[in-house]
């Protein structure tokens, strides 16, 4: 948590107040590999930072098979943000990929930090702006790059993800068959 | 809730009939899966047409089927190793027979978590063929390098043999009929032997794991192939004299052919009864996840055309495993 605040304090001049709510609405946490942190279908209350080992959020299509949008390392937010923001139930699944520490908020608490200290909302206007960035940069990836391009992005966003991550999640990240995927990697070898 | 039972044993078509049942209730150790797809094997059709009263009797009605993959809606108060909304598979036991229905009950010492990879129509493809190959396998003691001889490649259990054996290292010779051989050579056998065209005891020799799919002839001449001191492992052969103890035939002797064939060879044949193993599923569902096996799949029906997936499944000509797809 400590970490975290510090963070934020390059950022934004953090108040006494400010920091002890902060404490008050979170929770440090060890979690286990395989742990399922959020389930698709039921009520999301938590947002969650990661401060160490690796996540990852998934939706299940109606055949039963997963599909990665996100991973999140240290120092990276997740959580089900269309099911906070629209009230609904989880579309997505978050699950722990390795043992990892987080931190993990009360979503709607979080929320009043903008009404109790306006200072943090220029703080989550700059975080929510990388956010839309990384989003509009994957989605035009997705749109106009082809597979072996967007692999090489992929390591270049997440180094280290492959010790931590099966084939499967990054195949289903990149929205490609474990199979291109292991093609991909054999040419790369061999440049 | 919607469910295919076996009403009488005999024909098919005479015997299955689509009713409206109450929902199963759980026991505090079960989980109630919401069935999105079941699989039929072999072992369905021979319930049902009455092969097997004598070992597996009954109740009529009985719904049909062992194998599932779903969604869990409801759990018992003593499990902790599954929530609400787990996706998972499973070979049911015996006294939970039944997946053709819109829920099943299951122990979940029965259950895993499905491979995130493969759909609820492939995940329920594999848990009766998948547990047979790899206990089989397993209990041959496969290895790194051992030659595995695994008779019907292109069928449920060959299959997933081929790949498992594969998986682990060994050479793989496998039997087929023409028109499989390149799907089969595919799916990673070393030398496929199309028996129509060959002899396979000319060409898989001196092997250590028989892999007898198909019994018959096929048991005794396994022995012609094994090599000293190998192990013929069997599905469908004569029983075991352990085997048959645990069905309480204590004077039970292994036909004689096979037993002086087995000691000529200083060989061992061992039948094998598959048993439900969530456990077993979970490696399953691992190899499955890093595509060491992928399920093969001939036909997944709806499941208002069941009766004519048990047609399919009676005619022999499946390549891979028939699925239905229940909701």
């Amino acid at each position: 948590m400590k970490e975290l605040i510090s963070k934020i304090k390059k950022r934004i001049h953090v108040q006494a107040e400010a920091e002890a709510f902060l404490y008050s609405i979170s929770k440090e946490k060890k979690v286990t590999k395989g742990e399922i942190l959020i389930r698709q279908g039921q009520v999301v209350k938590k947002t969650f930072f990661v401060t160490a080992g690796c996540l990852r959020s998934y939706c299940i299509d109606k055949n039963g098979k997963e599909h990665t949008l996100q991973f999140a390392i240290k120092d990276w937010w997740i959580s089900d943000y269309i099911a906070i923001h629209n009230n609904e139930l989880a579309t997505l699944t978050v699950e722990c990929l390795t043992p990892s520490t987080i931190i993990e908020f009360n979503a709607r608490e979080l929320d009043k930090i903008h009404t109790y200290f306006p200072e943090f909302e220029s703080y989550q206007r700059h975080n929510l702006e990388r956010h839309v960035v990384s989003l509009h940069k994957r989605i035009l990836n997705q749109l106009q790059l082809s597979a072996p391009e967007r692999y090489d992005l992929f390591l270049q966003q997440y180094p280290d993800i492959e010790q931590y991550t099966r084939n499967y999640h990054i195949a289903s990240y990149l929205g490609i068959t474990q199979e291109s995927l292991s093609r991909i990697r054999v040419e790369k070898s061999k440049k | 809730m919607k469910a295919l039972q076996i009403e009488k044993y005999g024909a098919i078509e005479d015997s299955l009939v689509f009713n409206e049942i109450s929902k199963p209730t759980i026991k505090p150790n079960d989980v109630l899966i919401e069935v999105k797809a079941a699989a039929i094997n072999p072992i369905d059709k021979s319930i049902i047409l009455g092969n097997l009263q004598s070992m597996l009797p009954i109740a009529m009605p009985s719904t049909s089927a062992y194998d599932v993959s779903g969604v869990v809606v409801e759990k018992g108060n003593a499990v902790n190793n599954f929530d609400i909304g787990d996706l998972v598979y499973a070979r049911v036991p015996q006294e939970q027979m039944g997946t053709l229905a819109e829920y099943v009950a299951v122990t979940t010492d029965a259950v895993s978590k499905k491979p995130g990879n493969i759909s609820f129509e492939e995940a329920a493809s594999l848990p009766l063929a998948g547990l047979t190959a790899m206990q089989s396998l397993e209990r041959a003691g496969i290895k790194e390098n051992d030659k595995v001889l695994i008779h019907a490649g292109s069928g449920g259990v060959g299959s997933f043999a081929i790949q498992y054996a594969k998986a682990k290292g060994a050479y793989v010779y496998t039997t087929t009929s023409t028109s499989n051989v390149a799907w089969v050579k595919a799916l990673g056998a070393d030398r496929v032997i199309d028996y129509k065209t060959e002899d396979y005891k000319k060409i898989a020799q001196d092997v250590d794991i028989v892999f007898d799919t198909l019994g018959q002839n096929y048991s005794l001449e396994a022995f012609e192939v094994v090599k000293q001191g190998g192990i013929v492992v069997s599905v469908v052969g004569p029983l075991d004299e352990d085997s048959a103890q645990m069905f309480g035939m204590a004077d039970y002797k292994l036909p004689t052919e096979l037993a002086k064939a087995s000691s000529a060879k200083n060989a061992v044949y061992k039948f094998i009864f598959m048993y439900p193993n969530g456990q077993h599923l979970e490696t399953i569902k691992t190899l499955v996840e890093d595509e060491k096996i992928k399920p093969i799949i001939d036909t997944v029906y709806p499941f208002s055309k069941s009766i004519e997936a048990f047609v399919h499944l009676a005619s022999g000509r499946a390549k891979g495993k028939i699925v239905i797809k229940v909701s």
